[in-house]
């Protein structure tokens, strides 16, 4: 192999079987660039979420070759996962907050369990919470916040060790059209601050609105690679509905 | 050293600990009836052994020699005998004063002013270092020339040696199955709370925490709550003996129970630590396998 690649993410020949026999990627390649805004379409149990769940290490591809920041994600060691996580945000459909901690107490979580200094959790808490709007709620409990207030907590908690790449799994998946929208905002702004945003999502709206590069998956392997795409292949449906 | 570092993680500890109060319960009695058991066994062993021991100690072996015996073989039978390491004491009782000794132990049962002449051969009494030597050294005594006959209390001393040792058996058995069933017990009760606690661990490893930063809360709180049971056995196992001892030395008068066979201080601090160890070595194994992926 020659030096580093000059990708944010790149997949070469990624084939993920599962020990139940399922194939769920099969030969994917894909390069990300440092900065891009990525949605990964297709219907459910196509491979978007286990393509992501291999570059945040939670799962191991069968094949192929795949670097995330530098870092050769396939041969990484277990004890080495936690260093790779560091560099990653994650974000999940049911927000994964600790009913149990306020908002701050949430997003501070996330850098006190990986050893972080105080005088940095209280630099950085108040200044992801700004980012996302919430800082007048930071004393509240998930439970007291609106499902686009628990998904903006939850995307704090992810930017709060400044990382270089945003996954978020069906960020918008429980939440309603107004929500929805506010969020993919977020993201987009939080893109344009220079994070590698990628997206997994079914929700044809937000990618037909958003105009960025989509990636079509298809039984485990990609169909289609667009810039400036559409959830439906080179079809506009939204737009006809929305105008 | 970051004190809020330090006051977040104690803080997730406690919290931890008091949130899952039930199965911390659970835990900390079954170290504190673990502790109590072993306490207590550890204690009617070294009871035992004391009383064992003190009954040994009595023990002497006496080497009587033949009437004829000459001089010069008493002489050799004194060297030989100061020459062997095993041997504390060996005094020469002639017998004059083995007949001396003989009347006055019996006094007014028998009347040894009927014997005409002195029946009682000249003898040694032996004395051992370790009474599990006693069988040996009457052994070797008994082939020296000149000496008759060699008698010590041979049944009673086999019977002390054997209940030790069986006694020693049994102890550790019955310690290894104590702490197999206390550590059993908290491993799953370790694999409860890491279960309620499974979203919390999913996050830690989500965001990047280390195993080893994942595992210690779980390893401080076993710690906790074998020590805490610990606590409560040694308090249990103080009041039981400051209401019992009395009764009991007044019980077993003839066990000579003077002295506590133990350092009663000593002995707390090291249940304490045994509750201790029960309780990280039975967290560590049980929140690795949960972690394990």
């Amino acid at each position: 192999m020659k030096g580093p690649l000059p990708a944010m993410i790149s997949l070469r020949g990624v084939t993920l079987v599962y020990p139940n026999g399922v194939r769920a990627l099969d030969n994917v390649n894909l390069q990300i660039e440092k900065g891009e805004f990525v949605f990964l379409v297709g219907d459910s149990g196509t491979g978007k979420s286990s393509l992501l769940r291999l570059l945040y290490r939670e799962a191991r591809c069968t094949t192929g070759e795949i670097v995330v920041d530098g870092i050769r994600v396939d041969r990484l060691r277990r004890k080495r996962v936690p260093a790779l996580r560091r560099h990653l945000g994650v974000v999940f459909q049911d927000f994964k907050l600790l009913i149990d901690k306020t908002v701050w107490e949430n997003v501070a979580f996330a850098m006190q369990v990986t050893g972080a200094h105080t005088r940095d959790v209280m630099r950085q808490v108040p200044r992801v919470l700004d980012l996302v709007g919430l800082s007048h709620k930071s004393r509240m409990y998930p439970g007291e916040l609106s499902g686009g207030e628990q998904q903006r907590a939850a995307i704090a908690r992810a930017l709060v060790n400044n990382p270089k790449i945003l996954l978020c799994d069906e960020p918008t998946g429980n939440l309603d059209p107004a929500n929805t929208t506010e969020i993919t905002a977020l993201l987009q702004r939080i893109n344009l601050k220079g994070t590698t945003v990628v997206v997994a999502t079914h929700n044809q709206a937000v990618v037909d609105r958003m105009r960025r590069r989509v990636v079509r998956l298809h039984d485990g392997r990609i169909t289609a690679d667009e810039e400036r795409g559409y959830y439906y292949l080179g079809l506009g449906q939204s737009q006809v509905l929305s105008g | 050293m970051d004190s809020g570092k330090v006051k977040f993680f104690l803080g997730e500890v406690l919290r931890n600990f008091s949130r899952n109060t039930g199965m911390q319960v659970t835990a900390i009695g079954t170290v504190a009836i673990t502790i109590v058991l072993l306490g207590l066994f550890l204690f009617v062993r070294a009871a035992l052994a004391d009383i064992g021991n003190r009954l040994l100690d009595q023990i002497e072996v006496s080497a009587y020699l033949h009437t004829d015996v000459t001089p010069a073989q008493v002489t050799a039978i004194a060297h030989f005998l100061a020459e062997d390491p095993r041997i504390a004491s060996a005094q020469f009782v002639p017998k004059k004063q083995a007949l001396a000794e003989l009347r006055a132990r019996t006094k007014g049962t028998i009347d040894t002013a009927l014997l005409t002449e002195n029946p009682l051969p000249d003898k040694f009494r032996i004395k051992t270092r370790e009474p599990d030597d006693v069988p040996a050294v009457a052994a070797s005594v008994r082939r020296l020339t000149g000496v008759e006959n060699v008698v010590y209390g041979q049944k009673i001393v086999q019977r002390l040696l054997q209940l030790g040792a069986v006694l020693r058996r049994i102890g550790i058995a019955v310690i290894v199955v104590f702490f197999a069933v206390a550590g059993i017990i908290i491993s799953n009760t370790i694999r409860l709370t890491v279960f309620a606690r499974r979203r919390e661990i999913a996050i830690m490893q989500l965001v990047g925490a280390t195993g080893t930063y994942i595992r210690l809360p779980f390893i401080c709180e076993g710690l906790l709550a074998g020590i805490i049971g610990a606590l409560i056995a040694v308090g249990l196992l103080a009041v039981a003996r400051a209401a019992l001892w009395p009764r009991l030395l007044e019980a077993l008068p003839w066990a000579q129970l003077t002295v506590m066979p133990v350092d009663a201080r000593l002995f707390g601090a090291e249940l304490v630590a045994v509750g201790a160890g029960i309780g990280v070595v039975a967290s560590w194994i049980s929140v690795g396998r949960h972690l394990r992926t």
